[in-house]
């Protein structure tokens, strides 16, 4: 346990001294999650004024780290003092912080297989940390439209042609491969509607 | 359905039951759904698995995995009507998952005594099985306390709520300062940890940190002891009834603060969404990944189950 004004930049965001730039990316928004001003996890510890100045830090960790040039520079002057003071180097215990190495299990759903439906759409949302409307920002979809395709409510989309957009849109925002998510849907959707009345509305 | 009690592919030779407490410090956040359906699916995955409800004040994990009306239950125990274990385990519908129920127990003196407590600890440990999963009551009474420090990393359950947030860091820092007065070995010590555990102590102890700082100058061949003590504490959470991402988001952040603030590391072992099933699975009396396995929720309480599985010793061996 490190008091919290020696934590250096990786450690500030919680990331490895080798985390990719989406690395750096998503450690920063999960840092300022948790020192959001309604954090769920953090409003009945901190003390007044400790969410913002760890914010401010958090900034600083990113505006850094996000930067190839500046990351190198960083990374040069930490280096330095790891030198000159190697017992600084290793915090005593426990491992410096990694949470995004321990990201990847949680997120690594083991969905090898090639059929997509509404509730992995939204597993796979979920698991990048999206909301529907951040969704929405990106594709331009309505986000209603988003929501029914998740929930699959295939009689209220509307015609095949624009669901097909919505879930080539949908899978790319969420990093997923477009063309198979719309081919495994669309059978559902298809099935679906030919099944007659409301197939689709399980739920 | 002596099926039930075969010898398992799995069974570790001569090896002791994984124990798995499942807590929360709060009620209502979803501890008996979780213990129900993870048992079913680790029951599934090849293991033979024991649930112990354990909450003998509120029992009803019997009525989520769907056992009627038990005819024995850990209440006999307690009240020494029974003594071996073994002849308080019930079959389920389910092949190689048994419980142990807790109804029927002395409304007068529910809990076990301290002494009857630890020897039930000793013969859960006994039995032949791969895991032993504890569904444990609310709050952090040494009842439920002393079930949890069974093992390191028993599992939190947390809703996303501010207060069952709160509850699980009251939960975690119980648990944790209860081990570190265990592990202690000097008297002048373990009442420091005691004096430590109240928050408004008036030395300003405030973090294990501070505390650590304290131990060593009362005796610094404890402070290592201490440091040991903090690192092998990895309790495991899971954010039940999850519906955004920022509720995603919010196992990270309960980790990043019990690390920074608490010194506790914790793992953030995963999620369940929410389900509208899970009501529907509550009032058929049958474990969701049983009644809707193909289920959002049911395929994350599989995926946590794997996890666990994954924690056993035989397949850990290889690091």
């Amino acid at each position: 346990m490190k008091p919290l004004t020696d934590l250096d930049h990786y450690e500030v965001l919680e990331i490895s001294r080798g985390s990719s730039p989406e690395g750096v990316a998503r450690g920063y928004q999960l840092s300022m999650a948790t020192y959001s001003d309604d954090s769920m996890a953090g409003y009945s510890v901190f003390e007044p004024g400790d969410a913002a100045a760890m914010r401010e830090r958090i900034e600083t960790a990113y505006r850094v780290l996000a930067d190839s040039d500046s990351r190198r520079a960083y990374d040069a002057a930490l280096a330095a003092v790891r030198r000159e003071e190697p017992e600084l180097a290793a915090p005593p215990h426990p491992d410096p912080a990694t949470v995004l190495a321990e990201i990847e299990p949680v997120e690594a759903f083991d969905e090898d297989s090639d059929e997509f439906d509404g509730p992995r759409l939204r597993r796979s949302r979920l698991s990048r940390g999206l909301e529907i409307d951040d969704v929405a920002g990106v594709t331009k979809v309505n986000p209603t439209y988003l929501r029914f395709l998740e929930e699959e409510r295939f009689p209220d989309l509307p015609a095949r042609v624009y669901v097909r957009g919505f879930l080539m849109a949908y899978a790319s925002a969420v990093g997923l491969e477009p063309r198979a998510v719309a081919v495994s849907y669309l059978e559902r959707f298809d099935g679906a509607l030919q099944g007659g009345k409301g197939a689709g509305r399980r739920r | 359905m002596s099926a039930n009690r075969g010898e398992s592919a799995r069974m570790q030779s001569g090896g002791r039951p994984q124990m798995i407490p499942v807590g929360g410090g709060k009620g209502g956040v979803g501890k008996t759904f979780v213990v129900a359906n993870l048992a079913v699916a680790l029951a599934r995955l090849g293991h033979r698995v024991v649930a112990v409800d354990a909450d003998l004040e509120g029992a009803n994990l019997h009525t989520c995995i769907g056992v009627a009306q038990p005819r024995v239950s850990l209440a006999d125990y307690v009240a020494h009507r029974e003594d071996d274990l073994g002849k308080l385990l019930l079959d389920s519908r389910i092949p190689n998952l048994q419980i142990i129920a807790a109804t029927r127990s002395n409304l007068a003196t529910p809990q076990p005594a301290h002494g009857r407590r630890v020897q039930l600890i000793k013969e859960l440990r006994r039995l032949p099985v791969d895991i032993v999963l504890l569904d444990l009551g609310a709050g952090t009474h040494s009842a439920v306390m002393d079930y949890f420090m069974v093992s390191d990393d028993g599992l939190l359950v947390i809703a996303p709520e501010p207060t069952s947030v709160e509850n699980a860091y009251g939960f975690l820092r119980s648990a944790f300062y209860r081990r570190l007065r265990l592990a202690m070995a000097s008297h002048d010590v373990r009442e420091l940890v005691t004096f430590a555990m109240d928050e408004c102590n008036e030395r300003g102890i405030r973090t294990p940190l501070d505390l650590l700082r304290e131990v060593e100058a009362i005796d610094p061949a404890q402070g290592s002891r201490f440091v040991e003590t903090m690192r092998t504490f990895r309790p495991r959470l899971l954010i039940n009834d999850v519906r955004t991402a920022d509720d995603v988001k919010l196992g990270f952040s309960v980790k990043s603060i019990c690390r920074r603030y608490f010194g506790i590391e914790a793992d953030y072992l995963g999620y369940v969404s929410h389900d509208d099933r899970v009501r529907r699975s509550v009032r058929s009396r049958r474990p969701l990944v049983d009644l809707a396995p193909r289920s959002d929720a049911a395929l994350y309480l599989g995926r946590v189950a794997r996890k666990l599985g994954d924690f056993l010793p035989d397949t850990e061996a290889d690091e």
